[in-house]
């Protein structure tokens, strides 16, 4: 039976037969998986398994050599129709990738007034709205370089959140913060969990994975190893990678 | 020293100022637009577009300035307009310090980490939006001081104008040399004036690089 929320619906995101190589390098070499709506689904591996590379897949930033990947009905697969994914997923990078001559209030507006068309008055008014949300209003008027890193990171989460994204994609966006300052943002991302967003999310913060993710996925070396309920993976893997790369993450 | 002489030339040597700041300006203007646009098509993914200004590029950093100039003057002329010689000047001059301000401008452009295109894009930004609200307000910092330092190669470049017979400063200076001869007072003045104009660049420069450094 499928570990997955049984639902009439179509998945949020479908990878079929995924295969990419970089030059001579093969990173993916087939896969599959669904993610459905609502879903949380935390991917994990040693650095080179491909789990970064199956997120930017599924957020348009890298095409599949071969098979197929349908995100919110979009076919990005073809590359005709791939733009449209454009503006309706959201993204964290692990370097914050913040615009450093904005302030936090124009990071999130930028796309409001030049992608979206919201008038100045509206973008503001949303802008506080999601920096609130991360608890950073009262930093609206400050540039990325007055915020700490955990600030940056929650900046960055709002000025994803702002354009309503039906998904978003996290590629270890703790692993460049200070060890204090990543519970603040992984709390950001617990409560999006929780209000129902469908999350990917790469990470090697295994007490968020186990705390959050509706499904854990292990890669290694460019396939799906291990998938299941975070309990059962984390705690009780069956395959021999598994349990070599929890050994060396837990015991570091 | 003759200082009646020296009087005596002032005017005209103001005249040639006047010409000289006025190509000066206009060309560095001229200068911008074609090394913004070659910078921009250099960088883009368009392939024919991005071999086209790198042709470009390597033409005009590979002749001189006086060479172009005269092409521009007699190419025009011999395809049969006839062409104001300050007009030829700011042609020359533009489409010459333009290829090494899109130089320039390519490195400020490709020094902005790869990431900014890639949150853009994602967010829904345009190519064209992303290149003018993200990633060429990010490069002015890096930009402004070799952009200034090309601006005062620009300005002692014009006058090499005075080849094609266009009365800026250095040619008015010849003009007084002819009549009155003179050559080491005359050109050590117009000399002078040229360094009065480039100094508070040449500073301002400095001070951009130890702000950029701080």
């Amino acid at each position: 039976m499928s570990l997955q929320p049984q639902l009439d619906l179509e998945p949020r995101i479908r990878l079929v037969d995924v295969k990419k190589s970089f030059g001579q390098t093969v990173v993916l070499q087939g896969i599959d998986l669904h993610v459905m709506e609502g879903e949380v689904l935390v991917l994990i591996g040693a650095s080179g398994s491909g789990k970064s590379t199956v997120l930017r897949i599924m957020a348009g930033l890298e095409t599949a050599d071969t098979g197929e990947v349908w995100v919110n009905s979009v076919p990005l697969h073809d590359p005709r129709r791939s733009k449209e994914i454009r503006g309706h997923v959201g993204m964290v990078f692990q370097q914050f990738n913040l615009f450093p001559h904005l302030t936090a209030q124009g990071n999130v507006t930028l796309a409001l007034t030049k992608a979206r068309k919201l008038s100045a008055v509206d973008a503001k008014q949303k802008a506080l709205a999601v920096l609130e949300r991360v608890g950073l209003a009262d930093k609206a008027t400050n540039y990325p370089s007055q915020l700490s890193g955990g600030q940056q990171q929650r900046v960055a989460i709002a000025r994803a959140l702002a354009v309503e994204p039906s998904i978003m994609f996290f590629d270890e966006v703790t692993s460049a913060l200070d060890p204090e300052l990543v519970g603040e943002v992984t709390g950001v991302m617990k409560s999006l969990a929780k209000e129902g967003m469908t999350m990917v999310v790469v990470t090697h913060e295994m007490a968020f994975a186990k705390q959050t993710a509706d499904r854990v996925v292990f890669m290694d070396q460019g396939v799906i190893a291990e998938q299941g309920e975070p309990e059962q993976v984390l705690t009780n893997p069956q395959n021999d990678r598994t349990k070599q790369f929890l050994h060396r993450v837990l015991d570091v | 020293m003759n200082f009646s002489l020296v009087f005596d030339s002032l005017p005209l040597l103001f005249q040639g100022l006047l010409m000289t700041l006025l190509l000066s300006v206009a060309s560095m203007i001229g200068s911008t637009i074609v090394g913004l646009v070659a910078a921009t098509l250099r960088t883009s993914r368009l392939p024919v577009g991005s071999q086209i200004a790198r042709v470009y590029v390597e033409i005009f950093r590979g002749s001189p300035l006086l060479i172009t100039l005269l092409v521009v003057y007699y190419g025009v002329a011999y395809a049969g307009y006839a062409m104001n010689v300050l007009v030829a000047a700011i042609i020359g001059i533009s489409v010459y310090h333009g290829a090494y301000i899109a130089e320039i401008i390519r490195g400020g452009i490709e020094a902005v980490p790869h990431g900014q295109w890639e949150a853009s894009r994602i967010l829904g930004l345009s190519s064209t939006q992303t290149f003018t609200s993200v990633i060429l307000p990010q490069t002015r910092k890096l930009v402004l001081p070799p952009l200034v330092g090309q601006y005062i190669a620009l300005i002692k470049d014009t006058s090499l104008a005075f080849i094609i017979g266009l009365a800026e400063l250095t040619r008015q200076g010849q003009s007084i040399v002819d009549r009155v001869g003179q050559p080491v007072l005359i050109y050590f003045l117009v000399a002078i004036i040229y360094f009065i104009i480039c100094y508070p660049l040449s500073l301002w420069v400095q001070s951009l690089d130890r702000r950029r450094l701080a």
